[in-house]
């Protein structure tokens, strides 16, 4: 019911003072409050989202964990086979090589990049991200979607791009209405792409055991539906670990 | 409950914040997804102004051109992105900070190689994190061109601005700013006068406090260019800007034109200069080794005194100061301190910037009319970078194939067309070349398979046979008594859709051939001015005479014939007149006296003559050429007795307007180019919205709307041809539809294409590759609000209502487009050890009708598409039904494999479970098991991998190849395909027969020691539960 209220406090809000001057730390705060209470994010152990992946008429069932130690897991699940596509362990990050099935552990600058960011970036990297050593700053307003937004730059640790250190900024759209993110940008850092801008949009926010959560990504021109969202999954080391 | 509340809370209290003015949607909000496309070129690429090599980083450089915007390169200059697209994109200068090149970035806009045909810039931008952002710096906006910014490297909120300003007109803007805080306040610390501007500000090496400063008096006019006077000079400063003298000591006296100056990174003792004086043997390099207190003539040669006011660069090599170079036409190299110079190696002619690698100086990046290029070898061989689609188009026009094409002529890049999709993207090889020289106006024949092109002035226009690879010259020229005449640079060219094989040309007159250029007939007396006064080229271009032809004045510009009455035709002139005659040619009404709000001789861009009503048309008007960057356009719909203004305040009050498009089917709706960008109303005029998702605001010369699909084709110059898709649903767009919470918009019939050629990518990996248009069906609906919260989805469903396909919606508030490639699911595949790849096809659907259903929180919004087949087809109806049928059955084979493999795997736990808990069954369970298992190795792979170490095929993988084989293909199904099908079909039928011999045997045994045992039996799913699970 707390959301509920807050939400519509905000809402009344909005309609009365629309262009309320708002700093960073009052959006994601209101984020917060508004898609569940900071505590009730900071209490959260793990997340597993269920969902497909919809790619030329083809939905690809996937399966994402996330923990707070930085564990991740993506499962997908194809031809009646389970596929680890993407795995961490908090020390090792693998995935596996579709032309053999078989793990495979990525490079050591990835390892390393993953190391600095998962823990870190759960549930979000928002979240006290002071104490995290990251930067947020407000860059404005802009039209995403053709609704209005604020624009944050979140600058993260420095990740290593083939031997060089670069920034790790993005860009996130809080919708100005509700104050939920409904678009983030990247810059590509490796591969053909690299140097091009990658947008995702979310949207169908739902509600989960109190927290609200995107149920619609758009990734890089595909779609992540999630049916399903479990807070606190039971997880073991095992699935997430290289298997030796 | 908590959900449902919120939904409610959110229903009751959003629409108090939706005001009535909202509705009238403009911008982002009007086109929402709707996207631009760009196809390039990038094979010619287009000019650039500017190169930046990062201070330390050597995979990171940017190049500033002169209508494509700033691009950055992280590979050393292989690739590269655009970084600059929500601004002007003529570029005159990119600087990094020297302290933090990583995030900080100069950019000054506004083009300094001052030709004919330069853009204009909109001020000073300042990014703080590596070109994501970019803020204007004020004080700048009317800079119109900015050559420098120069940064002390000791304290980097010092940064000097160079700002060369107006080409047209007098500006108090020119001069030398500085700013001592980062840019937020500005002191102008040197100015010599409204008509001299910086055209060259650099800094010692070692010492920041000494300045080099070269100010040039210039001015150009619609029909004349002057470099040089009075005011031209090279100044020093030595004390951070605050006092400045002149170092001429050793330079010729009289007028000086425009002068380069570089130092050498390695010596601040030696500078070099280029100068353009009233002496002509004086005129090249000059070099000073005392830091400009004394000069010493070097060099005349070509390489160093062509074109002042298009080449005036000098670069030195950073750790040589006796490697100079110098652009030019083809660029000039010196190793022995400026005594002696070589061209550079081959590459596109006109080179403006050159820089160093800043570890090898061998590695040579050079800037030209043509692109980028680079050197491996110290400049005597350079390759191109083909990622950078910069071309400068003056006109584009499209026909009617299938793909259509688009035809265009380009600055110093010849004339071309190319295909407006191709397999596997536009690239570089589709192009085809179809002119020399500057390329103008490129039209195809209406009928016939002939392109007429043309170059600079009408030198030459070809009319070019492409079925025969047959090329002549058609351009009128003078007979007996004919005055002589007057070819605009970019002489204007018509064809008829009354008679296919009628050609219009414009001098002074228009010129009509009813025979494709063969004979030609005046038709008009001359409708310019004839002003002399603007008519004395050959003295054009100051100290150093420039006749290029670029100057031509009092000349017909625009030509239209009606397309609804071959006898109306109107015609406008670079000199401010707009004539129309109705019956001909044999009679001409000048009206331009009737144009209202147009200040008098200012040029006439365009006229379009409308499809709405005979009297009716179009004409845009620019006048910067005078310096009056204000947008005009104006409408009539009484043959020019009277006219009305269609600009509204929503244009940029500098982006002075080249072209309008009308559409062919609302009157109110149209596309404007401007200068800095496409704009488009849909209310005829009285609001206009900027086009900025993906569309850079770069300046549109010509617009054509493709009559077969609706698309908006532009050609820019400096960022190739850009076309926005099926601009259809913009016609349907009225206030009763923007009322709606949801509105699907109609749409034609869509065609399943059958083209399926092939598309080789070798090489293009560091190439640009134009986007094609999708052959999927366009599902366009327009939504009243951004969806945020709750679920929306979308599905294909047949007319009975049965699912087809899940689609994934946008959700934007305005319009969005989803794409459907006319497939349903794909099968669901046998599992086994490997991947079957032929689970990767989905079937096509049949053509007919089909829902759209749209599910939005509680409500359901529905529409009807219809798909129809290819008419180009190579299949018959009949043919293609037994396709479908057959796709159909092998369809279902594979997944009644699918769900015995499945079964089949039920049994094999179960039994496994069995012989490991219950020692007493392990007999009849390791029968089932064993015999299962045999099965199962015939039915689907069970060793080996994706890649060579696959196992041979078994049936799961033969059925699945022809499965795709058949429904992959358009055309009917062959003999062999049917034999195949048979073959495979008696194969699983004999597997099935095996099956259930099995289950009567070792799996009757087995099912007793079961319910002897009272175990549970075997779970397995219903087929259709099955097949449904993910």
């Amino acid at each position: 019911m707390k959301t509920v209220k807050t939400i519509l406090i905000a809402l009344l809000l909005i309609a009365v003072t629309p262009l309320t001057a708002q700093t960073a730390d009052e959006i994601i705060d209101n984020y917060f409050e508004n898609t569940g209470g900071k505590d009730a994010w900071q209490e959260l152990e793990g997340i597993k989202i269920s969902g497909s992946i919809s790619a030329q008429g083809m939905e690809i069932p996937v399966e994402v964990i996330q923990t707070k130690d930085g564990e991740q897991l993506v499962t997908i699940n194809f031809q009646g086979q389970e596929i680890k596509q993407m795995a961490f362990d908090g020390e090792t990050l693998w995935t596996t090589n579709m032309m053999t099935m078989q793990a495979e552990k990525s490079d050591a600058e990835s390892n390393e990049n993953m190391k600095k960011q998962a823990k870190k970036g759960f549930p979000s990297p928002f979240l006290n991200y002071k104490d995290k050593g990251y930067t947020v700053e407000l860059m404005g307003k802009e039209t995403i979607e053709g609704t209005e937004t604020y624009k944050l730059k979140l600058t993260q640790d420095p990740i290593m791009v083939d031997g060089k250190e670069v920034p790790n900024v993005s860009y996130y759209y809080f919708e100005t209405e509700n104050f939920v993110p409904i678009a983030t940008e990247n810059e590509v850092q490796q591969g053909p792409m690299k140097g091009q801008t990658m947008q995702n949009s979310m949207s169908d926010y739902q509600e989960v055991d109190g927290l609200y959560f995107p149920f619609d990504m758009g990734i890089s021109g595909q779609s992540l539906k999630v049916k399903e969202i479990t807070l606190n999954p039971e997880t073991n080391e095992g699935m997430f670990a290289f298997p030796q | 409950m908590r959900k449902l509340l919120l939904i409610i809370v959110m229903a009751v209290c959003l629409p108090c914040t939706v005001s009535a003015q909202e509705i009238a949607l403009k911008g982002k909000e009007l086109f929402g997804d709707m996207k631009a496309r760009h196809i390039g070129p990038a094979l010619m690429s287009g000019r650039i102004n500017d190169i930046e090599m990062h201070p330390t980083n050597t995979r990171i450089m940017y190049i500033g051109a002169a209508g494509g915007g700033v691009w950055k390169s992280n590979d050393g200059g292989a690739t590269f992105s655009p970084i600059f697209d929500e601004h002007a994109q003529s570029i005159g200068v990119v600087t990094l900070d020297p302290k933090d090149p990583d995030q900080t970035i100069w950019v000054g806009t506004g083009e300094t190689w001052t030709r004919n045909s330069v853009s204009i810039g909109d001020g000073l931008f300042k990014s703080t994190d590596g070109g994501n952002n970019w803020k204007e710096i004020p004080g700048f906006e009317n800079s119109e061109r900015i050559a420098s910014v120069v940064i002390n490297p000791n304290n980097t909120d010092e940064v000097y601005v160079g700002v060369l300003g107006a080409l047209w007109s007098d500006s108090e803007d020119r001069g030398v700013y500085k700013t001592t805080d980062g840019g937020k306040t500005w002191n102008k610390i040197l100015y010599v006068g409204p008509a001299t501007g910086a055209a060259d500000v650099i800094m010692d090496p070692i010492n920041p406090n000494v300045l080099y400063a070269s100010m040039w008096q210039f001015r150009r006019t619609g029909w004349s260019f002057t470099s040089g006077g009075e005011n031209s000079a090279l100044y020093k400063s030595t004390d951070n800007g605050k006092t400045w003298n002149k170092i001429h000591n050793g330079f010729p006296e009289g007028d000086l034109g425009r002068i380069a100056i570089a130092v050498a990174p390695s010596d601040h003792n030696i500078l070099y200069a280029v100068l353009e004086t009233e002496e002509k043997d004086k005129n090249g390099l000059w070099k000073s080794t005392d830091a400009g207190k004394s000069w010493e003539h070097l060099n005349n040669d070509f390489g160093l005194t062509v074109r002042p006011f298009y080449f005036s660069r000098i670069t030195v090599d950073p750790k040589n100061p006796d490697i100079v170079v110098k652009g030019g036409l083809t660029g000039s190299i010196s190793r022995d301190g400026g005594k002696t110079f070589k061209n550079l190696g081959p590459m596109h002619a006109d080179i403006h910037d050159v820089t160093f690698h800043i570890n090898d100086s061998d590695i040579i990046y050079s800037a030209t009319d043509g692109g980028l290029y680079r050197s491996w070898n110290g400049g005597s061989v350079f390759e191109i970078v083909e990622d950078l689609p910069l071309s400068q188009f003056y006109h584009i026009s499209t026909d009617d194939a299938d793909p259509y094409n688009v035809y265009g002529g380009l600055q110093d890049n010849g004339s071309w067309y190319g295909p407006s999709s191709s397999p596997g993207g536009v690239n570089a090889r589709d192009w085809n070349s179809v002119g020399y020289g500057d390329g103008f106006r490129v039209l195809k024949h209406p009928t016939k398979n002939i392109i007429y092109s043309e170059m600079q002035g009408a030198q030459n226009v070809w009319r070019y046979d492409v079925d025969r690879n047959r090329t002549r010259t058609v351009q009128p020229l003078p007979k007996k008594g004919d005055a002589e005449l007057r070819f605009n640079w970019n002489a204007p060219m018509a064809v008829s859709v009354h008679a296919p094989d009628r050609f219009y040309m414009g001098s002074q007159f228009v010129h009509k051939s009813e025979d494709m250029g063969e004979t030609w007939e005046i038709i008009s007396p001359d409708l310019t001015t004839n002003d002399p006064k603007k008519q004395n080229q050959a003295k054009s271009g100051g100290l150093s005479v420039d006749n290029s032809g670029a100057e031509n004045h009092t000349t017909i510009f625009t030509i239209a014939e009606s397309p609804l009455d071959e006898n109306i035709i109107w015609a406008g002139t670079d000199d401010g007149n707009v004539q129309v005659t109705t019956n001909g040619g044999k009679t001409w009404h000048n009206v331009t006296e009737n144009l209202t709000g147009i200040p008098k001789n200012t040029w006439v861009y365009h006229i379009e003559a409308s499809v709405h009503g005979k009297g009716t048309a179009y004409a845009v008007f620019e006048g910067h050429t005078t310096g009056d960057m204000k947008p005009y356009a104006l409408k009539t719909t009484d043959y020019g007795k009277t006219w009305k203004s269609i600009v509204s305040e929503d244009i940029q009050d500098n982006a002075f307007v080249r072209n309008i498009q009308e559409d062919y089917e609302n009157e109110d709706l149209l596309f404007l180019g401007t200068e800095l960008g496409l704009y488009v109303t849909i209310d005829g005029g009285k609001n206009w919205s900027q086009f900025t998702n993906n569309m850079p605001p770069a300046a549109v010369h010509f617009i054509d709307m493709q009559k077969q699909t609706n698309d908006v084709v532009m050609g820019t110059h400096g960022r190739g041809v850009i076309i926005i898709d099926d601009i259809s649903p913009l016609r349907q767009l009225t206030p009763a539809v923007l009322e709606k919470d949801v509105h699907f918009f109609e749409t034609e019939p869509f065609t399943m294409t059958e083209d399926s050629g092939f598309s080789g990518s070798f090489g293009t990996e560091t190439q640009f590759v134009g986007q094609n248009k999708p052959t999927s069906a366009r599902i366009v609906y327009y939504l009243k609000k951004r969806h945020t919260f709750g679920k929306m989805e979308m599905e294909v469903q047949d007319m009975e209502g049965n699912k087809i396909a899940s689609l994934t919606p946008g959700k934007s508030k305005g319009i969005n487009i989803v794409n459907w490639n006319f497939t349903s699911a794909t099968p669901k595949m046998a599992a086994g050890k490997t991947l079957s790849f032929s689970g990767f096809t989905a079937p096509r659907v049949p053509a007919g009708s089909y829902k759209i259903v749209l599910t939005k929180g509680k409500n359901t919004y529905e529409n009807t598409i219809t798909l129809k087949y290819d008419e180009k087809s190579l299949t018959t109806l009949a043919e293609r039904k037994e396709q479908e049928q057959l796709t159909k059955e092998m369809f279902n084979m594979v997944e009644d494999l699918a769900y015995m493999v499945y079964e089949l795997g039920q049994w094999q736990a179960k039994a496994q479970a069995v012989i490991e808990n219950h020692p007493k069954g392990k007999k009849q369970a390791q029968n089932l098991y064993d015999a299962l298992e045999t099965l199962r190795k015939d039915l689907v792979v069970t060793t080996g991998d994706n890649y060579v170490a696959s196992a041979e095929p078994e049936l799961r993988e033969r059925m699945g190849d022809l499965y795709a084989d058949i429904a992959g293909s358009f055309s009917k199904v062959t003999a062999a395909q049917k034999q195949n099908m048979t073959l495979i079909s008696e194969e699983f039928t004999e597997a099935k027969a095996r099956y259930k011999k099995i289950k009567d045997k070792e799996g009757r045994k087995f099912m007793k020691f079961l319910e002897k045992n009272d175990i549970e039996k075997t779970s397995i799913k219903t087929k259709e539960a099955f097949l449904s699970e993910d």
